[in-house]
């Protein structure tokens, strides 16, 4: 179902009717519509709601050239093999000064070109962490339902998205490539927190086996209660040790047990609620009244008031209520 | 012109037929990024039918393809193609080679606009944003 | 290397140079710094302070001795001129063939073959749209197009440059003619052209095929095989152009062929092979700008670093090992569309700086070939004006005419140093491979491709026809593109199916069978299974397929 029905709609509820359907055009233009967020992608999802939630959501991160787009384009290969659908989110940061961005990383997963059970959708970061979560969790209800069995989000690994992108997934998994030495022990704390996989890529390259002791020496120094996080060996190009990745994200996804998929769940809700008022509050200000506004903020550059405090009285105040 | 007030504009920037040279689209492709747009970029020789799916799938507003030696000849056949997948009204641009001879047919067999070399940046870029406004405001582009 | 500035007892200088300064304050009293292309800048006026005579044996020596700034061999031009090599590559063989015979007619002995875009893709000719066929080079993909090309030409007396590049079938091709006709393939001369894949990968995507790893393998592989099999035959020619066409600077271009070069010297020696033995048949091709003075002196800065690099890096000790031999082809890059004749223009300030420059071999383009395959007459100008440079403007009279130049010495040691600079940084990358594989040089390349763009967007750097002096344009000049009649392509197509059928096809894939092996193995040479294979009678398609089958495609890393 690869193109676009001529049948004229009269808004949300036929567009979810037919996303739910799995029409291509229509998730496609779903994918468009719940972008920037907004009343009718508020509805639009809303109509959704019901029909999410059965999807695995895989998150895939790590620093750019350690070659994540291939490694979804084996897992995707992998999962087919397994007669599950795909749809993925592939992720690029924008240009801080223009908003616009550079989307290249769908085509290193083209193979799967004619393959309707495979949704491949290039996403812009569009200015800031809190943004990217929101965005791609729109996202990744409209494929969840539309009914593909596995999300794929893959990030770019710079900055704090990384990160960010356990705030969607159900399963993160952080992706690195030998020989990066330094790199490897100099790796962000929260970064190794939030993997519940952990992955060498580059698997033929000689220090692919040092790196993996490096890891895993790094895990037992911040073992975790709750689970065991496996560090395996991938070579991406050669489609190997994909199985043992796809047979990993199977056992954590099996593992995250209902308290913990609840407390997950309600931590991350937490964070896209903190991260939809973050955006609230800097919209805002914005329009804010500009004299209380500067009174604080004069203070706080005469050094009277620290920004913590003036954080606080912020909140507190009229300053940001719409006019 | 692409202001924070509306969804970036989402350009598909490729190549087909055999022609490996990149340069010129890489260069476009950073033009449409510091105008405020989206740019799915592609490596050279995709087949068609991938782009008919790819531009079904990212919901592209425009797309624009970089061609050398004779892959132009080949766009007529792209063209047709996504008027089968109901595309039709995906607009294309062309950029790079083509003799003069041929820019007339393939005008008329659907491209919007070729772009030779020694094109300016300002009407690659406004170009490509008043087909995607106009394609972005036509009544059939919302529903489905 | 350290440079201090000249001592200057001469009498009056310090004074002239005041008042001079003074003056051209007075008639320049805001002006703006100009910068050439690699970002050196340059200043109005060069004296003694910037290069003195002291430094003669050190910075220039004689040529084809010491730091060979002044050229490879001792008396370069005024003793060979440099050869006319024009490429050639069109249509289907017989087209191919005639225009060889006529440039052969005029004189050449050096001559080039350009293969169709869809040979470059690794493909034969039914397995591409015809649309795409023969329109920018000539259509081979088996031995009897390749004898067909040079039919009634003597192959052993003929030097040819096969612009093909890795797995290198259509060597392997000519090589089986070769053998058809009886010769020895001692007599084979030549140069692989475009064996630098690493410059592929990075630049020029089309002729990529062969995934990296496997691409490495091969091209020792066929050094080896040329090295024993066909002694006069060059296997390694290491590519500047390709990084220069997409964007790399000058000096980033010469700096990334050394690198190349050092890589493949590396890998050579690795596999137990001698550098005084193959590094004399290392050559190199450069595009020229149209940035005159930069040109010549980044040929001259490579000239000097290959010399202490083979001796260093190296330890060669054979003194042909230390010459830095090139073609170079002026730049496509900088011609236009509009006022083509205007491009003539161009390629005479290109070729001249090439000359001065010192080259080898040279290729000046015609002046519709931005938008197609040369037509004839524009292929004359191109050819004659070279003929003019040498013969009436008599550039190749005097080595190295314009050294001593205080500005072109000066800028030599700034491209020096820049260049060595941008080697550091490849060497501390881990060498070329690795800084291609991890996109490191082709980002390098986007961001000066990027910059030079934005001087052309901005004027200040002019475009004379497209960003400043436009004019009507003069469409008289504007050659067409004219693909082959489809007639003759589909006469091609049907040759290349009766070949398919008529051939020994047990005995062709037997051969690719044992391609195939001799790819899966560590320790067989892939490079001599490929020429038996095409000896067998396997069409280039079926070669590359095989390889990219065991070996896997060639995927360049795009960086956007």
């Amino acid at each position: 179902m690869s193109s676009r029905p001529a049948v004229k709609s009269s808004g949300g509820a036929d567009l979810a009717a037919y996303v739910r359907g799995g029409n291509r055009a229509a998730i496609a233009k779903a994918l468009s519509a719940v972008e920037t967020g907004g009343e009718k992608s508020a509805a639009l999802l809303r109509a959704l709601h019901g029909f999410t939630g059965r999807a695995r959501v895989v998150g895939i991160t790590g620093a750019p050239g350690v070659g994540k787009s291939t490694l979804v384009g084996a897992l995707i290969a992998e999962l087919r093999k397994r007669n599950q659908s795909v749809g993925v989110i592939a992720v690029d940061p924008s240009s801080p000064i223009s908003g616009g961005a550079i989307l290249g990383d769908r085509v290193r997963m083209t193979m799967h070109a004619d393959d309707d059970s495979v949704f491949i959708r290039s996403l812009a970061s569009r200015g800031g962490t809190g943004g990217l979560s929101l965005a791609t969790s729109r996202a990744v209800d409209v494929l969840d339902a539309a009914g593909f069995d596995n999300v794929i989000i893959e990030t770019v690994g710079a900055g704090q998205s990384e990160i960010d992108v356990a705030d969607v997934a159900d399963v993160t998994v952080v992706v690195c490539a030998p020989g990066l030495g330094d790199d490897v022990q100099a790796m962000k704390a929260g970064l190794l927190e939030v993997a519940d996989v952990l992955v060498v890529n580059k698997a033929d390259d000689p220090l692919a086996a040092v790196t993996v002791k490096q890891l895993e020496s790094m895990l037992v120094l911040r073992r975790r209660a709750d689970r065991e996080v496996p560090v395996l060996k991938t070579a991406a190009r050669e489609a190997e040790g994909i199985s043992g990745l796809a047979d990993a994200l199977d056992s954590a996804i099996k593992g995250l047990d209902k308290k913990t998929r609840v407390e997950r769940s309600s931590a991350r809700v937490q964070r896209l609620l903190a991260a939809m008022a973050g955006g609230i509050v800097t919209r805002r200000l914005k329009t804010a009244r500009r004299k209380e506004l500067d009174r604080l903020l004069s203070q706080v550059a005469a050094g009277e008031l620290d920004l913590e405090s003036a954080a606080v009285e912020l909140l507190k105040s009229d300053v940001w209520r719409d006019d | 012109m692409n202001t924070s007030k509306h969804r970036p504009y989402r350009v598909l920037v490729t190549k087909i037929g055999l022609d490996g040279h990149d340069r010129g689209s890489r260069i476009v492709a950073a033009y449409l990024r510091d105008a405020g747009m989206e740019v799915i970029y592609t490596p050279p020789w995709q087949e068609i039918q991938s782009l008919v799916r790819l531009a079904t799938d990212e919901d592209v507003d425009v797309i624009g393809i970089s061609s050398l030696a004779t892959d132009h000849l080949l766009v007529p056949i792209l063209l047709e193609a996504m008027r089968a997948a109901n595309l039709g009204n995906v607009p294309v641009v062309v950029g790079g080679i083509v003799p003069d001879e041929d820019e007339q047919a393939l005008l008329l067999a659907g491209v919007r606009r070729i772009f030779h070399p020694g094109s300016a940046r300002e009407d690659i870029v406004d170009t490509i944003a008043a087909l995607a406004a106009k394609m972005r405001d036509e009544p059939g582009a919302e529903s489905i | 290397m350290s440079r201090e500035p000249a001592q200057l007892p001469l009498p009056g200088f310090d004074q002239a140079r005041a008042e001079w300064r003074r003056a051209y304050s007075e008639q320049l009293p805001v002006e703006s710094r100009r910068f050439n292309r690699s970002g050196i800048e340059v200043a109005p006026l060069y004296t003694p302070e910037h290069f003195s005579d002291e430094r003669y044996m050190d910075a220039l020596g004689f040529p084809g001795q010491g730091p060979m700034t002044r050229g490879i061999y001792p008396s370069m031009h005024r003793g060979r001129a440099w050869s006319q090599r024009q490429l050639i590559g069109l249509g289907v063989p017989e087209d191919y063939n005639r225009r060889l015979k006529r440039i052969l007619a005029s004189g050449g002995n050096a001559v080039s073959l350009i293969p169709c875009n869809s040979v470059y893709r690794g493909l034969d000719a039914d397995q591409v749209d015809p649309l795409l066929l023969g329109t920018c080079g000539t259509v081979v993909n088996t031995v009897d197009d390749m004898d067909a090309c040079f039919s009634g030409v003597a192959i052993d007396e003929l030097s040819t440059a096969m612009n093909d590049p890795l797995p290198f079938t259509l060597l392997a091709l000519l090589l089986a003619v070769a053998k058809r006709r009886g010769i020895s393939w001692t007599k084979v001369t030549g140069t692989s052209n475009q064996s630098d894949y690493i410059s592929h990968f990075v630049a020029n995507h089309m002729f990529f095929r062969i995934a990296l790893p496997g691409s490495r393998r091969i091209l020792v592989d066929h050094v080896e095989f040329a090295n024993y099999r066909v002694p006069g035959w060059n296997p390694v020619s290491v590519v500047g152009q390709h990084m220069q066409q997409a964007g790399a600077t000058p000096a980033e271009a010469m700096a990334f062929t050394l690198c190349t070069a050092i890589q493949y010297a590396e890998d050579c020696i690795a596999r137990g092979m001698e550098a005084d033995v193959f590094l004399p048949r290392f050559t190199f091709f450069f595009d020229i700008s149209i940035s005159f003075f930069e040109e010549i002196a980044k040929f001259r800065a490579g000239r000097r670093i290959w010399g202490r690099l083979v001796r260093d890096r190296f330890g060669a000790k054979n003194p042909r090992a230390a010459r830095f031999k090139f073609h170079a082809q002026t730049s496509g890059v900088d011609l236009t569309r509009q006022q083509p004749l205007n491009n003539i223009a161009r390629v005479t300030a290109q070729a001249m700086a090439g000359i001065f420059g010192g080259l080898q071999s040279l290729h000046t383009d015609a002046y519709d070939e931005v938008l197609s395959v040369p037509t004839e007459r524009a292929a004359r100008i191109a050819v004659n004006t070279q003929n003019i440079l040498h013969e009436e403007a008599h550039l190749g009279e005097v080595i190295d005419p314009l050294g001593g130049s205080y500005y072109l010495e000066s800028l030599t040691d700034e491209m020096e140093a820049l260049i060595e600079s941008l080697i550091e940084k490849i060497d501390q990358a881990g060498g070329m491979y690795r800084a291609v594989e991890t996109g490191l040089v082709q980002s390098m390349i986007g961001d000066s491709a990027m910059r030079f763009q934005s001087k052309v967007d901005s004027q200040e750097q002019t475009v004379v026809g497209v960003n400043k002096y436009r004019a009507e344009d003069d469409t008289e000049a504007r050659a067409s593109l004219k693909p082959p009649q489809p007639e003759r392509i589909d006469a091609q197509l049907e040759t290349l199916a009766q070949y398919r059928n008529s051939r020994d096809n047990t005995a062709v894939q037997r051969a690719l069978d044992d391609l195939a092996k001799a790819s899966e193995s560590k320790k067989e040479n892939v490079y001599a299974a490929v020429v038996d294979a095409t000896v067998a009678g396997a069409t280039h398609g079926e070669v590359v397929a095989t390889l990219r089958g065991q070996m896997g495609d060639g995927e360049p890393l795009i960086v956007p």
